[in-house]
């Protein structure tokens, strides 16, 4: 048991709903600030937001544009992984994801879950 | 988050560093609070400037977390000024 506490957001909003995009990244980046590992789980319609370009127009009221916040996850730190099949089933390739997203399947995600401190859907 | 210095003793404070968060919405005060802290020494005072009123309950959370001291806040004419020292 490591003593590095981990969170994992699973994100599975697109930009369609840009309030529910857009607050797992803010918890995400809190959470980088406090000292604690973050990993994002894109699943469902969440993996809109990692295809390269499209955050560019999500921002939600009350809230930094979603570009400048995946920014800033990414300069702290954080890890993006995305469903492979989700993306699959969207024609959506790995070369059109954006830099730092992980293409990866369900025991990674089970992995990841397992050895968190706690994890939260969005 | 109780402050831990009185604010006539806070007014008296020379940060080592202010940071000018006006205008920016959660959890952008927070962020620039992590980037400011690294830049003063162990002791020294960083000074956060915020327009959001939640910022300062954010950062005394934060402090608490992260192993600094949350000094306490002032306010100033549309905005609030959030003083933590860094601990380590």
């Amino acid at each position: 048991m490591s003593d590095t506490e981990k969170l994992v957001f699973m994100v599975l909003h697109g930009p369609d709903h840009p309030e529910h995009a857009t607050i797992p990244f803010v918890m995400g980046c809190a959470a980088l600030a406090s000292d604690v590992q973050v990993v994002l789980g894109f699943q469902a319609d969440g993996v809109e937001l990692v295809r390269a370009g499209v955050v560019d127009s999500v921002h939600a009221a009350g809230f930094p544009p979603l570009a400048k916040l995946m920014g800033d996850f990414r300069e702290l730190g954080g890890t993006m992984l995305v469903c492979g099949p989700c993306i699959n089933s969207r024609g959506i390739t790995a070369a059109d994801l954006v830099d730092g997203a992980e293409v990866v399947a369900a025991g990674r995600f089970v992995a990841e879950i397992t050895s968190a401190t706690n994890s939260l859907v969005y | 988050m109780p402050a831990t210095i009185t604010p006539s003793e806070l007014e008296a404070i020379t940060a080592a560093k202010v940071v000018d968060a006006r205008g920016s919405a959660c959890p952008g005060p927070l962020l620039e609070a992590k980037k400011g802290i690294g830049s003063v020494s162990v002791g020294s005072v960083l000074e956060i400037w915020s327009s959001d009123p939640v910022t300062k309950s954010d950062i005394g959370a934060w402090s608490t977390k992260v192993g600094h001291e949350f000094l306490g806040v002032l306010g100033g004419e549309g905005y609030e000024r959030v003083f933590v020292r860094r601990r380590k």
